[in-house]
């Protein structure tokens, strides 16, 4: 079984006595925090508060308008009858026109209300009342709790008697809450907006929330006038106070009783609720939460595979190795002696390519040949030449002789 | 380390899952480390058998360009000709874009790897490849690429056709990963079965994605007329490779 959290009892009179050691956090404290589920809550339990308005219905239609038709040069739109006024000719009824009706005018008959299955609205508040009791939360909502002893606060049944606010203020002040009604006075501003003029004037953070079990208990009075301070009966703890805004993690003092009554009211992972017929605290999703002890167990060890590594194939750039002597090394080996020897060639006045042993003889022969055969070709055309001409001579002279013959 | 850890023993016991990570952590990084080393001593043998090879084939090539040129000598002395083999490889340039294609053109381009403007490739000369050129004679130019366009398009413009993928030639591993079982391990081999049209040109040949070239530094004559008709188009033999060097 694992080990259960602990919780002290403080005194209400003195912080640093603890009245009660060791008390055992409730079940509800162990819920999974699923902020998915509250805020979902929320959104529409939210909405149960509205009171009902709506617009005038005959508001922008307390007219005769018609529309003109076409063939007038007009828009289209119903204009006001009559004349004498101003106000005859111009547009009305429609929602685009000044002083016209809005847009789908809101009647009273919207759906102003939501309606929450009961098991989610008990799952948000437990995972509100859970998140009571972390303290990252609660700083990370806000709350001034860096001199609270211990979270969740608990105290003994003595405050529920408090009836001046003087008392009251006294307790907060010993337990650390008092920066809290501070952060609330100190941020009280007025509001922006219409709502000032009707009846909203300012704007004002929530403090601590007082959680009590009796119910003549006289607390209320005391912390009423406390700014800030919000007092609820555990018994009718509400969302809308354990997680404002839908953010889960306010802060809140319980009375002994109260605490203690928890178990009862949400139940614990062995026994549904006493008083929610039915309800059974969500289970968490993973009953071991620690990743690292599971990858690195043996079991999981021995079926996971090796870690694949990026293969890459080759470089992002591509170098061109005739132009980039690193890249042409890693691509031929050779490449490098290739170069030296080019270089020594020039260096040593040859041209770049290897001495190729030429082989006299056979270049004599074959110059002797083309010599013999270029020899041949000019005597040929020579001849033909010549040939060609004395045909000509020929010719003409024959041509004379004809032509002195005539 | 396990300084560190020695004095947390004194104070406090290391959580288990910790114990468990550094001790898995030391034995995949002593893997590592044995990996690399083996895989150095590979390279360093692979680099110097590719010397090698390399330098048997600036020996061949070598000997084949001066047995050319004895044996025309000799000819010609002898007051004959000499004809030397006809080529096994072409370099064929595809010079019309993609509008407008006849269907079966459009096919035989793809087939030949040349699927854009400017894409070339080498192409093995056989009765098929023969008849398939033919077809889109007027689409491409090819001719007999030299030794010197063969080695410039392999390193400048050498990408390799890799698990689908186009990766460029920056190192042997790539080459002696694909073509290693062909007896292909570096560039100056698969630029000698190229060259050379060995027994694994097919290999080598489909390793290889089709050349992207640039378009002609100096430009064409005119595309719509065949090369012997003053144009670009069709076989301009050894001619090829003064265009190719421009466009590489």
């Amino acid at each position: 079984m694992t080990s259960v959290p602990l919780v002290s009892v403080f005194s209400a009179d003195d912080s640093t006595k603890v009245t009660a050691k060791h008390i055992p956090l409730p079940a509800v404290f162990q819920t999974p925090i699923r902020p998915d589920i509250v805020s979902f809550v929320h959104t529409n339990i939210a909405k149960n508060r509205r009171q009902a308005h709506a617009v005038n219905p005959q508001a922008g239609m307390q007219h005769s308008a018609e529309s003109w038709g076409t063939g007038r040069a007009v828009a289209r739109i119903p204009r006001v009858s009559g004349s004498g006024t101003h106000r005859s000719g111009q547009a009305a009824f429609g929602n685009q026109c000044r002083k016209g009706r809005m847009s789908l005018p809101i009647k009273v008959w919207r759906r102003w209300h939501r309606r929450v299955n009961i098991k989610q609205k008990r799952h948000a508040a437990a995972t509100a009342v859970a998140a009571t009791g972390i303290v990252p939360l609660v700083l990370a909502r806000g709350h001034r709790i860096s001199q609270v002893p211990q979270i969740p606060l608990v105290v003994e049944d003595k405050i529920e008697s408090y009836e001046k606010t003087t008392d009251a203020l006294n307790f907060l002040k010993r337990f650390g809450a008092f920066e809290d009604v501070q952060k609330v006075v100190s941020t009280k501003v007025v509001r922006a907006g219409i709502s000032k003029q009707r009846g909203k004037k300012y704007r004002v953070r929530k403090g601590p929330l007082v959680v009590y079990f009796n119910e003549n208990a006289k607390l209320l009075k005391a912390f009423r006038n406390v700014p800030g301070v919000e007092v609820v009966n555990v018994t009718r703890l509400n969302l809308l106070q354990l997680a404002p805004g839908g953010q889960l993690g306010r802060f809140v003092i319980w009375t002994q009783s109260a605490f203690a009554h928890l178990d009862k009211l949400f139940g614990t992972y062995r026994y549904a609720s006493v008083l929610k017929d039915g309800y059974q605290l969500l289970r968490p999703l993973l009953t071991n939460p620690d990743l690292a002890r599971i990858i690195n167990s043996n079991q999981v060890q021995e079926k996971v595979q090796p870690a694949k590594t990026t293969k890459v194939l080759h470089e992002v750039q591509k170098k061109n190795p005739l132009k980039n002597t690193k890249a042409m090394d890693r691509l031929n080996p050779y490449a490098k002696k290739q170069r030296a020897a080019a270089t020594a060639a020039i260096k040593a006045n040859t041209k770049g390519t290897k001495k190729i042993k030429k082989n006299k003889a056979l270049k004599k022969a074959s110059r002797a040949a083309f010599n013999k055969v270029s020899a041949a070709l000019n005597d040929a055309t020579k001849a033909a030449v010549q040939e060609e001409q004395d045909i000509k001579v020929k010719y003409f002279s024959v041509q004379k002789g004809a032509a002195q013959a005539e | 380390m396990s300084q560190k850890k020695a004095q947390i023993q004194v104070e406090q016991k290391v959580p288990e899952s910790i114990v468990k990570k550094t001790q898995r952590d030391s034995k995949l990084r002593d893997l590592v480390v044995k990996r690399r080393a083996e895989r150095l001593g590979q390279n360093k043998v692979r680099r110097a058998q590719l010397e090698k090879s390399a330098q048997a084939y600036e020996a061949e090539y070598k000997a084949t360009e001066k047995s050319l040129v004895d044996n025309i000598r000799k000819a010609k002395s002898e007051g004959g000709f000499y004809v030397p083999a006809e080529a096994k490889l072409i370099l064929v340039i595809r010079i019309r874009g993609i509008n407008t294609l006849n269907p079966q053109v459009r096919q035989t381009l793809r087939l030949l790897k040349l699927r854009q403007l400017h894409n070339a490739a080498f192409v093995r000369i056989n009765k098929a490849t023969i008849e398939m050129i033919r077809k889109v004679e007027p689409y491409i130019t090819y001719g007999y690429p030299s030794r010197t366009v063969i080695k410039n398009l392999i390193y400048k413009r050498g990408y390799a056709k890799v698990n689908g993928q186009r990766i460029p030639l920056t190192s042997n591993t790539i080459i002696d990963q694909q073509l290693g079982k062909y007896g292909i391990h570096g560039i100056e081999d698969l630029i000698h079965e190229i060259t050379t049209v060995g027994a694994h040109f097919k290999e080598a040949n489909r390793f290889l994605w089709a050349f992207k070239l640039r378009g002609p530094r100096g430009g064409f004559i005119a595309k719509r007329r065949s090369f012997i008709n003053q144009g670009d188009w069709g076989n301009r033999e050894d001619l090829i490779n003064d265009l190719a060097k421009r466009m590489i």
